[in-house]
């Protein structure tokens, strides 16, 4: 072969690219090699075969963008589809992804491995036999969809709306199915979120409305985490590049993690706080600079509502910022460095100096929590609203190098249908009266509630979501869904086996990141993007001339896509229209019949992602072809600080200010193509939309809270009947050793490894091959403690409603006093369906409320279509643990509080690896003791409503829903 | 810019090399899945990997990460040791691999002193980082560069001074992995943790078990860490690492053995009938030594065949010989060795006894090279220390004449008994010195951590059952002059037992 005409063809380098006018893609190592193929070239590579070298084999391939469905980060992927073979050869990152920027983590070229995993569902099954039982037939989807379409369509008949329910895990879209319920007219939309996110929302929602931070870690001079960004969680790899590239720049971080994180590891400061006492730190970091003057007083004069707090808390004393700032002294006073050493074990001294250095953040501190300590603890929520009240302080708010709020960030494009439709009812088993505050619907009750109250759901609907193995409590959760009488129809809609699954009538498989359309926008930075994800094979074949009207016609087997399939459904649901539904998922161009996904994202990109045109336009394409072209667009670069905009003067026509300098106009909100969700702003008395707020003698756009500005002192959280929480406080958690027997420790249960996301990565295996159990993380001198155990030791660790047998990794990794085991581990199944790469063969015993889990077979090498399973080395798959927790669901934010009181000691000589033993009754208990320290709605509701209208709320009921009612109703009825 | 891919690949001016800045690793191992991704690696095996060592105690612990690969080493052990040249070193710098001409006898993994070559089980040939040789050819970065989110892994011209790597490798505070084995590496890291470049830093956790892994109980494994105590004096605990195997097992030990029989078999009867004590026509001079070493020989090159992973290739040894391997000089040895032997018989079988003299003038340097040979093998098996012994080639010349008249005392007492108490006498004598050597061998300090642990895995470790069971036998071989046969046993299953031992006990070093 003639190398040099190889080169002159195929290459990528800088000088022959740029020779044909092609982009070059600089790659960190700044030379001349590219970091991926001119994308002038995706429609036709050449790369050369890595297992053929040294023989120079040219393979041709078509590199289409989508979207990683993995994590929650949804970074872009481009899949090298062969063009020989029209299979995805592998996956890398997608350069032209703002937020990814053409990076991944470990979980993104491991895509292939869930392409390609053997034991992969490809057929929609129906169960054989009893719900449980484990034996299923293949069914064709015409005929599973029209048995579930005839049921939800009878149940909107006979008005038994709340009877049907969607239950997402991983939503991995923006807006499409909630849009799709609110055209269905159902209150059935329940998520995963109070077992993630809903402590750190509600701590963020009631300070400025938003519930997520984005922080602007690149640009900060210090970085102040309560999680481990730089291996997990909202965003990973978003952010871990944007966090090292700060540190880069010269950024301090700080860590607070009990246990010995990768982002811990490279903290200046790694704080190892006992588990719970986060916001005692954070609030002594608050009171510092509070004690110093040392905070930003022009900005919390500005921006925070304190003379609403003086009104309402010191009546008659003069309202000026002076008297406010000597009673933020009083009430922060108690929290010094010595309280906040007392309570999280941190020496005062190692406070004092991280203090120090957050005081010098000025405006550039970015900060973030998401799960760890706030989902961890009961009054988590004060975490994040602690951890923000250092921003509000600094003024480090939506500045460069600052933590932005979310919505502010994030693009999310109107579609060509929204549905106008609000539910007319409210579905108490989702949001029961007695958590009127909690940010998301209260899901992982679903168990408790409906055998306290009854209820039923005819149809319910689980998407990438598995309550019964990441919910606490499964067994409750199995109790549920093996009763025909409670749960009508399980639908399970999932790319892969799950433990709730095996619990369903219809298993249907769904296609994953390379195999669905989604839009997806992210807050990973100062700027707003739009990335979408598609069935890459379907793109490809399109490309090469063949008409595809199917999803499920290029994907494996007969795997589909929820779009596809919610559109499809809901003909069959309303197949005349008469229902009022079809309407919504109906074609414009060809009015009467349904809505392409060519039509759906054809006229999104079209006509609500500005400057998406234009740039689709300058390389001679319509919005919809760049789009499956590219992957991705940035919608605006640098947003700001939103709320010190000054509003114009077209939208004050007959303006009104009211009496706390709030701002209402006559004018209508502008038309905005970007539908992000925001908190409802209630309108003045008149109806007149409020439109910013006065500050200093200008209007301003404000924030989306009651009052405008940062809500320091919370209205909705004193008039909800919680006054002595309305400011950011320290509540003693659940696993406060106050509230722990002597021989109790915690347990943090919730912790991610770098490779493995929930129970959507069990299906890769070079994932599982770097991780595949997890130990129990315990103190030497709590290992000697207990009998002198050692790595690899068995230990029984006992919850207050059962235990697990699991092993030990003694580690110097984690506070003495502390245990900590990860919780992607400890899959199982009951039979032959399930994963075998990840998944231990188990039974389970009843016997009364009792349940014993024990393995009868654990991981290893088997026979399959990929030789690789034979090569499998390791037989862990470690233990699952959540089946043995209780729920904990937090009084105000409805968070799951995930931290368990445990004790520890040897296994038994009866206890074998992986045994996993539940008392039901005490479970159920549990809940009741967690159900008496709520405030509920019908004793506390200052206006008779069960819950704030101004909270966010997914598929929002129509005002007349949130009405309490006059006598209390049961359930589901 | 000054380069450009217009040379002909791997034939630019660039000097390749990469730099892993570990003050930016995550630990995330995209770059190990990446890796797997683009170059299909199978389950089990792994050009690239992010160790994990956990150092310091609490709370000011801390987690070191090390990405684990190729050195890409400017002298590459790995290409001098292989036979075939498929390890060879590009004009570019970059230390590649040809399968289709990789006979699979592992020499260049037993050679490179970090672990990084595997035999690939899809293929069954000898695999590793390659830089990914097959982008840079089409202007691409190596696949781990590109997908590391926080760009802790960048390629690089050693000759571009404005290349990152350029930059780094002039103005950085670089370190390598294990420079005392003198392979000057190409892959510099800044950031990285003393517990994490030395392998036996830190301690191999008990129970089998990582932080979320299973240490792998393979086979011929070797796990990584420290198994008796950590080589750093702060708290160093390896938290995650990958199965690890030992290059040569059985078959390379029993080869050694069958080698020395071969040897010794001819090499003892020419001793003592040149020293006078046979005469030239005693049938265990003409037919024995010749039979007996000839089917040792023949054994002993099954064995080596046995041992590769492409047998049906092993003739490429001799067609397309890299003549730096002493597996070829080897190969050259004991084929000339055979022709000799063959000539020793047929010139007994044609009655011509005087051409055994002049056989002779070749025969006994080369059944002493067939001997001694393996020595420099296993020298050029840069990564295990305790074969590094400046002792290892009169001890295998020793162990060929225990072997050889252990072999062949059976033979005489049918054919010529009184060459009995002679063979006895050597055995003995043999046996004493063997007994001396590896008495030096164990109780002289060793000149690094590596020989130590390997001497201690010989003698109190995993081998220490085969270890001193061959100096049980040994001791049992000396009373040969009193009682040749059992003694002959003894010294036989002695030595097997001990080649066992030391071939083992050497590989059984953790390297990454």
């Amino acid at each position: 072969m003639n190398l040099d005409k190889l080169s002159a063809r195929v290459s990528a380098a800088r000088q022959e690219t740029e020779k044909r006018g092609e982009t070059f893609y600089p790659g960190p190592s700044r030379i001349h090699l590219a970091s991926f193929p001119p994308r002038e070239r995706w429609h036709d590579w050449i790369e050369l075969d890595s297992r053929a070298w040294p023989e120079r084999v040219e393979k041709r391939y078509m590199l289409v963008p989508t979207t990683c469905f993995n994590c929650e980060s949804g970074c872009g992927l481009l899949a090298y589809v062969d063009k020989e073979t029209l299979q995805v050869r592998k996956f890398e990152g997608n350069p032209e992804h703002p937020g990814s920027r053409g990076r991944n983590c470990g979980k993104g070229p491991a895509t292939i491995n869930q392409v390609t995993d053997p034991d992969r569902i490809l057929y929609p099954l129906k169960r054989v036999g009893k719900r449980g039982e484990g034996r299923w037939e293949r069914v064709s989807w015409d005929a599973a969809m029209d048995d579930i379409a005839d049921r939800i369509a009878a149940a909107m008949d006979e008005g038994r709306h709340r009877e049907i329910m969607y239950h997402v895990g991983r939503p991995g879209e923006d807006g499409f199915t909630e849009r799709m319920l609110a055209a269905w007219g159902v209150d059935g939309h329940n998520s995963h979120t109070n077992i993630c996110s809903s402590g750190a929302r509600a701590g963020y929602a009631f300070w400025m409305g938003m519930d997520r931070p984005s922080p602007d870690h690149a640009n900060a001079a210090v970085i102040l985490l309560v999680s481990s960004h730089l291996e997990t969680g909202h965003y990973f790899n978003p952010h871990a590049q944007r966090i090292i590239e700060g540190k880069k720049n010269g950024a301090k971080l700080i860590v607070l993690d009990t246990r010995l994180s990768n982002t811990a590891t490279h903290a200046d400061h790694w704080l190892s706080t006992y588990p719970g006492s986060e916001a005692a730190v954070l609030l002594s970091i608050a009171g510092y600079l509070i004690r110093h003057g040392l905070y930003d007083r022009d900005f919390v004069r500005r921006w925070w509502n304190w003379k609403e707090f003086l009104d309402e808390r010191r009546p008659g004393a003069p309202a000026t910022f002076e008297n406010f700032e000597t009673e933020l002294q009083e009430l922060y006073s108690e929290y010094d460095f010595e309280f906040a050493e007392k309570e999280s074990g941190v020496p005062a001294a190692v406070l004092e100096e991280v203090a120090s250095v957050v005081a010098t953040a000025g405006t550039r501190l970015a900060t973030h929590n998401w799960r760890s300590a706030s989902a961890g603890n009961l009054g988590g929520w004060q975490v994040a609203r602690a951890l923000f009240m250092i921003n509000a302080l600094l003024g480090a708010i939506a500045t460069e190098g600052g933590t932005y709020p979310s919505a502010w960030n994030k693009y999310v494009p109107r579609p060509i249908h929204l549905p106008p439709r609000h539910p007319d009812h409210w579905n108490d088993l989702t949001w029961p009266q007695e958590w009127p505050l909690s940010l998301m619907e209260m899901s992982f009750l679903l168990p408790h509630l409906m055998k306290e109250r009854g209820g039923r759901i005819d149809v319910y609907f689980t998407r990438v979501y598995n309550p019964v193995w990441t919910n606490p409590d499964g067994f409750s959760w199995i109790e549920l869904l093996s009763d025909e009488e409670k749960v009508g129809l399980h639908v399970a809609l999932t790319p892969t086996w799950n433990e709730s699954a095996f619990f369903a009538d219809y298993v249907l498989p769904m296609g994953h990141s390379s195999e669905r359309h989604d839009t997806m926008s992210l807050e990973q930075y100062d700027g707003t993007w739009v990335a979408f994800r598609q069935p890459v094979l379907r793109v490809a074949r399109e490309r090469l001339g063949e008409a595809i009207t199917n999803t499920r016609d290029v994907n494996p087997g007969e795997v589909w896509e929820e779009n596809e399939f919610w559109i499809d459904l809901t003909w069959r649901i309303d197949p005349s229209g008469e229902r009022g539904i079809r309407s919504f998922f109906e074609s414009r161009k060809q009015p009467g019949s349904k809505l392409t996904l060519d039509e759906y994202y054809g006229f999104m990109f079209e006509n609500s992602v500005p400057g998406l045109p234009e740039e689709a336009a300058r390389e001679g394409l319509t919005p919809l072809d760049y789009m499956r072209r590219y992957g991705a667009f940035e919608v605006h670069g640098k947003i700001g600080r939103v709320y010190e905009e000054e509003v114009p003067a077209v939208e004050l026509v007959n303006h009104v200010t009211d009496e706390m300098d709030r701002v209402f106009t006559e004018v209508p909100k502008p038309a905005n193509p970007n539908v992000v969700p925001f908190p409802s702003v209630a309108p003045d008395d008149d109806g007149r939309r409020r439109v910013g707020v006065r500050v200093d003698g200008s209007i301003r756009r404000g924030f989306p809270t009651p009052t405008g500005r940062l809500e320091f002192w919370s209205r909705t959280l004193h008039d909800w009947g919680w006054p002595e929480l309305a400011i950011p406080t320290y509540i003693k958690s659940h696993v406060h050793r106050q509230n722990l027997e002597r021989d109790e420790l915690p347990l943090i249960s919730t912790f991610r490894l770098p490779v493995q996301i929930h129970t959507r990565s069990a299906n890769a295996k070079w994932l599982s091959e770097i991780a595949h159990t997890n130990p129990l993380w315990i103190h030497p001198r709590d290992a000697e403690r207990l009998g002198g155990l050692g790595t690899g030791d068995q230990v029984r660790v006992e919850t207050r409603i059962g235990h697990f047998v699991v092993k030990a990794w003694v580690t110097e990794g984690i506070r003495p006093g502390v245990v900590a085991c990860s919780h992607h581990m400890g899959r199982w199944k009951l039979g032959d369906e399930g994963q075998r790469l990840s998944m231990a063969t188990v039974g389970i015993e009843s016997v009364g409320g009792v349940r014993d889990l024990r393995w009868k077979k654990g991981g290893g090498s088997f026979e399959s279509s990929d030789p690789d399973t034979s090569r499998i080395w390791w037989t862990d798959v470690g233990v699952h643990q959540n089946l043995t927790f209780q729920v904990n669901p937090d009084p105000i934010s409805g968070m799951h509080c995930w931290h368990q009181a445990v004790r520890v000691t040897p296994a038994r000589p009866e206890d074998r690896y992986g045994d996993v033993h539940v008392d039901l009754d005490r479970a159920h208990e549990a809940y009741r003791k967690w159900l008496d320290v709520t405030r509920s709605a019908s004793a506390h509701s200052p206006d008779g409503t069960r819950r704030p209208y101004w909270l966010l709320r997914p598929v929002r009921p129509e005002k007349e829903a949130y009405r309490l009612p006059a006598e209390p109703e049961s359930a589901g009825a | 810019m000054t380069h450009t891919s217009a040379n002909a690949p791997g034939e630019s001016n660039a000097a390749w090399a990469k730099v892993v800045d570990h003050t930016r690793c995550i630990g995330c191992h995209a770059c190990t899945t990446a890796c797997k991704s683009e170059n299909q690696v199978p389950v089990g095996v792994t050009r690239t990997y992010v160790k994990y060592v956990d150092v310091g105690v609490f709370p000011t612990a801390r987690r070191a990460f090390q990405v684990t690969r190729c050195n890409q080493c400017a002298d590459p052990p790995c290409v001098i040791a292989c036979p075939t040249a498929a390890m060879h070193e590009r004009p570019d710098g970059i230390v590649d691999f040809d399968k289709s001409i990789c006979i699979g006898c592992k020499a260049c993994v037993a050679a490179c002193p970090y672990d990084a070559i595997f035999i690939n089980p899809e293929d069954h040939s000898a695999e590793k980082c390659n830089f990914c040789a097959h982008r840079i050819d089409v202007g691409l970065e190596p696949a781990c560069v590109v997908v590391c989110p926080t760009q802790a892994i960048l390629v690089g011209d050693m000759n571009d001074p404005a290349s990152a790597v350029g930059e780094i490798a002039g103005r950085g505070v670089l370190s390598v992995r294990r420079p005392e084995k003198e392979t000057r590496p190409k892959l510099f890291y800044t950031g990285a943790h003393a517990t994490t470049l030395d392998p036996l830093a830190a301690a191999r956790p008990p129970g089998g078990l990582f932080m979320w892994s299973e240490q792998g109980d393979i086979p011929h494994g070797v796990k990584a860490g420290n198994p008796s105590h950590a080589n750093s004096s702060t708290a160093a605990l390896l938290s995650y690492d990958v199965p690890h195997r030992a290059p040569w097992d059985f078959r390379v030990s029993l080869y050694t053995w069958t080698k020395s029989i071969a040897a010794g078999a001819y090499l003892v009867p020419l001793m003592l009938v040149l020293l006078g004590v046979l005469d030239w026509a005693t049938p265990l001079w003409t037919w024995g030594a010749p039979i007996v070493a000839a089917v040792f020989l023949a054994v002993t090159g099954a064995l080596l065949i046995w041992d590769l992973e492409h047998p049906p290739r092993f003739y490429y040894l001799m067609v397309r010989p890299q003549w730096r391997s002493w597996l070829v000089r080897g190969g050259f040895i004991i084929s000339g060795y055979g022709a000799v032997l063959a000539g020793h018989a047929a010139a007994s079988w044609l009655g011509r006894p005087d051409l055994h003299r002049p056989l002779a003038v070749a025969g006994l340097p080369l059944a002493a090279m067939s001997a001694v040979y393996t020595a420099y093998l296993f020298a050029q098996a840069k990564a295990r220390d305790l074969w590094q012994s400046p002792l290892l080639p009169p001890h295998l010349l020793t162990q060929a004449l225990l072997a050889g008249s252990g072999a062949m005392i059976p033979v005489a007492l049918s054919v010529e008994p009184t060459a009995v108490g002679p063979l006895a006498w050597v055995l003995a004598a043999a046996g004493a010195v063997h007994l001396v050597m590896t008495f030096g061998e164990i109780t002289l300090p060793h000149g690094t951590a590596h020989a130590h642990l390997a001497n201690l895995e010989m003698t109190r470790g995993r081998y220490a059952i085969y270890f001193w069971l061959s100096i049980l036998l040994m001791t049992i071989a000396l009373t040969a002059p009193w009682l040749p046969i059992p003694a002959a046993a003894a010294g036989l299953i002695g030595l097997v037992a001990f080649e066992h031992a030391y071939v083992q006990a050497g590989q059984s070093v953790p390297l990454a």
